[in-house]
């Protein structure tokens, strides 16, 4: 975790100079990290209403436990692709800084192998999930008790590919901008 | 001599006794049988106790080839392995381990839906695992079923369904919150296994233990991946087949021993056992709605035939000599 | 290749890999996908990473993490760290570096109700750092003070570090909480016996000028009172519900939250843009916690493939070796990756390797967690990669602040945190007792 201080900035959101598709991308991964960042809320609200329930009425809330993991996975990948683009992923600087301010151009490249590790990876799950989803839909797996409450499971399932997708493409789209900086300083 | 390469994994550890049995009986007596010929030999990856999954992927795990052998948890695939929760839903049909599992085996070869449901996930089933036997752990002693009325009582998921008419509360739990949950007073108790009450020490907070000898039921399969398997040599295969019937067997015996030590060494440890009257058993049962019909019709809907199974299941029981304290196939 | 072969190259790409930048999930996913490949074929090894990024993180117990780390924020803006501060400030102001003491123990009461180092660094160089300038202390020693004490957040429950720990360890988290206050006591008075030490026999280090005649802030006790509330309300809810058995980690963590959010609203610190702000910066640290875990869960399965722990234990217990001499060259590897990476990455890098080691090794895995932390807590002060030098850097905004300053200044506070492990693995004790009653 490289949180500098709390008052850390949040990205710009898409700037007045970049092309439209892009700007819009922008947003769009914005709107992931939002949805995940209100699911932090809805986590922190419904483990109180179990607390409450249950020393009130001696009873709790059907669901918390097993929805609350799963919302744990969910706000993950969902907020993953902003996590990315805010350059948040954890990693070592010390090599990387230095040696790009001397070769501006070679750091740019180690800088594109990354994102495209980045991209190759998270694409390979984002892809793979999809025969998960299709598992889940087939077995009309869920979560809770029959007979109690019970919740499916594949729309979460559905975020998370979504999440792992967005990510996979935020990479690739920082492996294009690290490309134009290789050519723009040749 | 030809050596073979094999994954072996679980996600719990060795100290659970279906778990190490694994090691002791399954794979010991593979080897066994192997060095008769001296052919071939296994070289065993053992990954237990969760280094390669958790409790809530042993089935995908053995499915996607990450493991080539390891056991699979039905009470945890309720969705992907549906018939197999046809004995949590017919409770108290047999408090005989070692006959559920003979009569399990026998489904697994006559029973088509049942064996498609296990072998549809690119698996072969080489032994099968059950519950010993489920009691009361409470913080208040109670004297038959109906004391029950109005308490918090802890049950793993789809054993919540037993405490239903009975007017218990069930809570969810599993085997790692039952101990918090009875001492933060979530629950007022616990409907556990001997074998799962020892370990986690909960006699130490609810030591009045309502002694029914509620049924044993169907808890999974040690099993292999489909595409390991086909790559075995026929003479491994046979091995295999013959060390799982062994595991089983002897898995099925141990249940019982232990379901007794485990008991007597509670007792030891402060805990209280209350013999249940004649009968309460069967008051319970008769206080059930019908569990099993509430679980076979959502599955017959679907084009699932449970309540053929049912009836396979119930009637090997009645065949096996075991008389079941509820037909809940008529 | 053989399966140690595959394992051997694969912890040796990862380190390359992460040596030169590439962020450390990233790497461990992408060598663990290649070395599974390799032992297995591309469709296991794609369907095992699947299948680790849907359920690995689906774990009631993870909820803590947001929960803690929102906690953590929303004091911070709220005020209570300069509470604790002025209360200790008003306690100490006749003892000797009697400023220098008050950090070190409001840290120690702050780190109560935080989860995170640098929620306690940020606070503190805005509050106490000023202050200390004010009445002559030297900058250098100021924020050694401050970067220093700021550890304590780690090691006095709640603690990430604790929870990443319990969770790769299979441990309680309650206990691994409550085995992190006696040694978190201990460090309190290693520092404090620290600053004496500087106040009386290195005067330079630590003061400007002497003459110190400036004057305090005088509060009054009854509002040392009303400065104490808010604070021990939270450690209450928190730790109280957490051992007084109504509360499990998760659930402390939401009341935590939410009992820290309607203190910032009662003190009207938390505008829409700031709860907002403090939000979408939880969801940052959150996804950059978990998804380390759930990488290193990839990495460790892939090892766990390979038969590399089982080898490097068979290799480190032999007689030529033996546990201490393990012990002595992972806390050794741990101080220095700490010099380059950060904390949690450190963990999860190391112990999924150490674990099995260690357990074979016969040690007590709650003591063996509690020296992890501290070591790796080293990391936190030493350069080139300090987080708390560094975030003490940007929350001070002063120009003229070098970061090799403060680097300097916290020198003392490392030599203090060494001593400490060593007392605590000579004294196991003072990490297990209370966490095994
Ligand atoms: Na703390
Ligand atoms: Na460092």
């Amino acid at each position: 975790m490289d949180a500098q201080n709390t008052d850390a900035a949040l990205p710009a959101t898409g700037r007045a100079d970049e092309p439209a598709p892009l700007r819009a991308w922008h947003r769009l991964v914005e709107t992931f990290a939002a949805v995940g960042t209100v699911l932090i809320g809805v986590l922190m609200l419904i483990i109180c209403a179990d607390i409450l329930a249950r020393n009130i009425w001696g009873a709790s809330l059907p669901l918390v436990s097993e929805g609350g993991a799963l919302l744990v996975v969910t706000l993950v990948a969902l907020q993953l692709g902003a996590t990315v683009r805010a350059g948040r992923l954890a990693r070592t600087e010390v090599f990387i800084l230095p040696f790009t301010e001397r070769h501006p151009r070679a750091g740019a490249a180690l800088e594109g192998l990354f994102d495209l590790t980045g991209a190759v990876v998270l694409g390979m799950i984002a892809w793979a999930s999809l025969r998960v989803i299709e598992k889940d839909l087939n077995a009309a797996e869920f979560i809770g008790i029959t007979g109690i409450a019970t919740l499916p499971t594949w729309p979460f399932r559905a975020l998370i590919l979504a999440g792992f997708a967005v990510a996979a493409v935020e990479f690739a789209v920082r492996l294009i901008g690290a490309f134009r900086s290789m050519g723009g300083r040749a | 001599q030809e050596t073979i390469n094999l994954t072996v994994a679980s996600s719990h550890p060795t100290v659970v006794p279906w778990v190490g049995m694994i090691q002791t009986h399954f794979m010991a007596k593979t080897d066994e049988i192997l060095a008769e010929t001296g052919t071939y030999k296994i070289d065993w990856n053992e990954a237990f106790g969760g280094q390669l999954y958790k409790a809530n992927a042993t089935l995908s795990s053995v499915e996607e080839g990450v493991t080539d052998v390891g056991w699979v948890f039905s009470f945890l695939e309720q969705a992907k392995l549906p018939l197999s929760q046809g004995s949590s839903n017919a409770p108290f049909a047999t408090s005989n381990p070692p006959v559920l599992l003979d009569v399990m085996e026998d489904l697994l070869e006559t029973n088509e839906a049942f064996r498609e449901e296990w072998e549809s996930h690119n698996l072969k089933v080489l032994g099968l695992t059950a519950t010993d036997l489920y009691d009361f752990y409470l913080k208040e002693p109670i004297e038959g079923i109906s004391d029950l009325d109005g308490r918090k009582i802890s049950a793993p998921g789809v054993l919540g369904n037993w405490l239903r008419g009975t007017g218990a509360n069930a809570v969810d739990g599993s085997l790692t919150s039952y101990y918090t949950d009875v001492q933060t007073g979530v629950s007022d108790g616990v409907l556990s296994l001997a074998l799962g009450a020892l370990p986690i020490k909960l006699y130490e907070v609810a030591p009045y233990i309502a002694r029914f000898d509620g049924g044993a039921v169907f808890s999974g399969a040690v099993a292999i991946n489909r595409d390991s398997w086909d790559a075995l040599p026929e003479e491994v295969q046979n091995a295999m087949v013959e060390a799982g019937k062994y595991y089983t067997e002897s898995h099925g015996q141990d249940l019982v021993d232990r379901h007794e030590m485990a008991l007597n060494k509670m007792v030891e440890l402060g805990a209280e056992i209350i013999e249940m009257p004649d009968g309460e058993t069967e008051k319970w049962v008769g206080m059930l709605p019908d569990v099993a019909g509430d679980w076979a019709a959502p599955l017959e809907e679907r084009g699932i035939p449970a309540k053929a199974f049912l009836a396979d299941y119930m009637e090997g029981l009645r065949a096996a000599g075991e008389t079941p304290a509820r037909d809940w196939d008529k | 290749m053989s399966p140690f072969e595959i394992g051997g190259g694969a912890v040796m790409l990862l380190v390359a890999l992460i040596l030169i930048g590439m962020p450390i999930g990233i790497g461990m996913l992408a060598v663990s996908v290649g070395a599974v490949a390799l032992l297995r074929n591309e469709t296991v090894a794609i369907r095992m990473m699947t299948q680790v990024a849907n359920d690995s993180l689906e774990e009631y117990l993870f909820a803590v993490v947001p929960l803690f780390v929102l906690m953590g924020l929303l004091v911070t803006v709220s005020g209570v760290g300069k509470d604790t501060f002025d209360v200790f400030q008003k306690l100490l102001k006749r003892v000797t570096a009697g400023l220098g003491v008050a950090t070190v123990f409001a840290n120690a009461v702050f780190a109560a109700i935080t989860g995170i180092s640098i929620a306690s660094a940020t606070v503190f160089s805005r509050i106490a750092v000023p202050e200390m300038r004010r009445h002559g202390y030297t900058n250098r020693f100021a924020t050694g003070v401050v970067a220093g004490s700021s550890v304590l957040g780690m090691l006095i429950p709640p603690s990430l570090l604790m929870i990443v720990y319990a969770v790769l360890a299979e441990q309680s988290v309650g206990r691994m909480f409550l085995a992190g206050v006696g040694p978190g006591l201990v460090l309190a008075l290693a520092f404090t016996l620290t600053i004496w030490i500087l106040a009386t026999t290195r005067k330079s280090f630590v003061f400007e000028r002497t003459d110190d005649a400036t004057g305090y802030d005088d509060i009054r006790g009854r509002d040392v009172l009303r400065k104490s509330i808010p604070i021990l309300a939270l450690v209450t809810v928190v730790l109280g519900g957490l051992y007084g058995g109504f509360l499990n980690p998760t659930e402390a963590g939401a009341a935590g939250a939410f009992g820290a959010l309607v203190i910032a609203l009662m003190r009207r610190s938390l505008d829409r843009v700031t709860f907002w702000r403090i939000l979408v910066e939880t969801g940052l640290i959150t996804v950059s916690v978990l998804f380390l875990i759930l990488a290193a869960t990839f990495f460790s399965r892939m090892l766990a493939l390979t038969g590399v722990p089982r080898e490097l234990a068979e290799f480190f217990l032999s007689d030529r070796i033996g546990p201490y001499g393990f012990l002595c060259v992972f806390i050794l590897l741990i101080i220095a990756l700490g010099c380059l990476i950060d904390s949690i990455s450190i963990m999860l890098i190391v112990l999924p390797i150490a674990l099995p080691v260690a357990d074979a090794a016969g040690f007590d895995l709650i003591w063996f967690g509690v020296i992890t932390v501290i070591a790796t807590e080293i990391g936190l002060l030493t350069p080139p990669f300090g987080l708390s030098v560094y975030t003490i850097k940007s929350a001070m905004d002063d120009p003229t602040l070098r970061v090799g300053e403060i680097f300097r200044g916290a020198v003392p506070f490392i030599l203090a945190m060494l001593a400490t492990l060593a007392v605590i693995i000579l004294f196991p004790s003072i990490a297990t007792w209370l966490a095994r009653i």
